[in-house]
């Protein structure tokens, strides 16, 4: 596996345009041993910025290199890198074990029959390996997918949104198994949409928005600022002047009004005390909470904030 | 290689496209007993101009040839299964020669046995006759499938613009004005078969049986390199 000190991946000054669309703007990082998380929005450009980073896609400006030698027209690397695409389409005529004895033949590994065992145990499809692709659930696919990924035994593994389709148990063996592959010494990148998933799973974080690297470290950083942004809750009550009277005086509230609905609107810095005090405060003033709904409390809006702040 | 030739294979040997193949390659034979039936017997001249160049040579190998060709990329281009093979550690060459050779493994023996039919029918057995036009429709095959497994790899719209090229340039412009004839895969088939058995086909075009094999290497290989490049160059979906 690659040493610790010199960066495996090296993302430097890459853009990608599509006619007057900036897909990806002039990100620079580098990825070390271990897993790192591309985190963003729908429409990010996570796909694109990964679709260059493997060499599928040429960039419009910059370079990508992978132990110090260039992605792009390079085929040689792939004996080294293993990449999991977001589209999930499988060859349905190929049983599961064809299609990953075929990877393994295409990536020259040369124990077959050997690597292809192992990669189906580690995707615990074994049961299922002489069914047709065609049968398989969503989940299965995915997981045999990854198993002819991991054929060859890369050094990287570059996953784009490989937790779709992944029931809970499936999600859990498969956390554990890219753990176990990063504490071999492996370099593992993978894209989601979903805050929670890179948590649990990566070291380093590489925050986009809009094509842009709007935040990159640890994730415990990136969290605290997530923590400290203003938050919008909308609450529907039968006294909505009396509990914006009452709310306005709590400490972790920072200014409300009234909508044309008739429903308050909070904005907080400190939602997990508005959490607690809005109905106790409601229960002392005899006021009946309805309906509590945070505003803007989708994805979006918290890469919105990160990009903001 | 190996493996992209036989995934190629199964890839392309759907039921539908083998039975759409099937009736095409019946056609000529059909058409050419029809003809020889008839009460005005068509002369060798009439015979070569409508059956074996305008039908077999410029419609139906070329018809059969587009079918198999442009899904040889086309479709994973489309199913996004492409990356599949681009994302392995080999030259690009071998990926797009194997889809070449995939691609005239299957047409070339529905054209082939076509055309040997046509031409056992039409010349009472004569075997130089037979293996001239079998063997011209067979370099043909490799032309018109080098042309259109590119044209798969550079267009989502390779049927249509293949069905265009084969109307227009094959049948219509080839037919009727001569500087185009040298741009044209049925020409080089034809010259080929002409001179195969110049006794039975009297030629005009004043090309060698050498000089045809190496007009239809160039051009096979000029279009098999220019897949090579554009799967290089291309970004896969």
């Amino acid at each position: 596996m690659s040493d610790n000190t010199n960066p495996v991946i090296r993302v430097q000054g890459v853009s990608r345009w599509f006619g007057s669309v900036v897909a990806v703007s002039d990100v620079t990082f580098d990825v070390m041993p271990g897993i790192t998380g591309l985190l963003g929005p729908n429409g990010a450009g996570k796909t694109t910025l990964l679709r260059m980073m493997t060499g599928l896609a040429d960039a419009s400006t910059g370079t990508v290199t992978m132990f110090g030698q260039p992605v792009r027209d390079n085929p040689s690397l792939y004996h080294r890198i293993g990449v999991m695409s977001e589209h999930e389409t499988v060859y349905g005529f190929m049983q599961g074990r064809e299609f990953v004895r075929m990877m393994g033949t295409l990536r020259g590994v040369k124990d077959i029959e050997a690597a292809t065992d192992r990669a189906i145990a580690l995707v615990d499809l074994a049961d299922a390996q002489h069914r047709s692709m065609d049968t398989y659930s969503r989940g299965m696919r995915q997981r045999m997918r990854l198993a002819a990924t991991l054929v060859h035994d890369p050094e990287i593994l570059i996953l784009d949104e490989p937790l779709n389709g992944a029931d809970p148990r499936q999600r859990v063996h498969f956390k554990r198994l890219l753990q176990t592959l990063a504490e071999q010494g492996r370099t593992i990148v993978l894209s989601s949409h979903i805050l929670e998933e890179v948590e649990q799973l990566a070291d380093t974080v590489l925050l986009i928005v809009n094509g842009k690297l709007a935040a990159s470290g640890g994730f415990r950083a990136i969290r605290a600022a997530l923590n400290q942004r203003p938050y919008h809750v909308r609450v529907i009550c039968d006294a909505p002047r009396k509990l914006a009277a009452a709310v306005v005086e709590l400490a972790s509230v920072d200014a409300v009004h009234v909508d044309p609905d008739g429903a308050v609107v909070v904005l907080s810095r400190n939602v997990l005390d508005l959490q607690v005090e809005l109905p106790r405060l409601a229960q002392a003033a005899s006021i009946s909470l309805r309906r509590v709904e945070p505003l803007d409390d989708s994805l979006e809006s918290v890469f919105g904030y990160l990009v903001e702040a | 290689m190996g493996s992209v030739y036989r995934l190629t294979l199964r890839q392309l040997s759907g039921k539908w496209r083998l039975i759409i193949m099937t009736v095409l390659a019946c056609m000529p034979v059909i058409i050419a007993t029809l003809m020889l039936r008839s009460s005005h017997a068509p002369t060798v001249r009439e015979f070569e101009t409508a059956i074996l160049s305008a039908m077999l040579s410029g419609s139906i190998a070329p018809l059969v040839v587009l079918a198999i060709a442009a899904a040889a990329f086309g479709n994973e281009v489309d199913d996004r299964t492409l990356a599949n093979l681009t994302l392995s550690p080999m030259p690009r060459w071998h990926i797009a020669l194997p889809k070449l050779l995939a691609t005239i493994t299957i047409a070339g023996p529905f054209i082939a046995a076509s055309a040997l039919l046509t031409a056992h029918v039409a010349f009472l057995g004569d075997a130089r006759a037979t293996i001239a036009v079998t063997v011209s429709a067979l370099v043909g095959v490799a032309m018109y499938a080098s042309v259109f497994v590119w044209l798969g790899l550079v267009s989502t719209q390779a049927i249509g613009l293949g069905l265009l090229y084969i109307v227009l340039w094959e049948g219509f412009f080839s037919g009727f004005v001569s500087g185009v004839r040298l741009l044209s895969i049925r020409h080089y088939a034809i010259a080929l078969m002409h001179a195969l058995d110049d006794r039975r086909f009297a030629s005009g075009d004043h090309l060698s049986a050498l000089a045809s094999i190496a007009v239809a290497v160039v051009v096979t290989g000029g279009f098999l390199m220019l897949a090579n490049r554009r799967l290089r160059r291309m970004d896969v979906p």
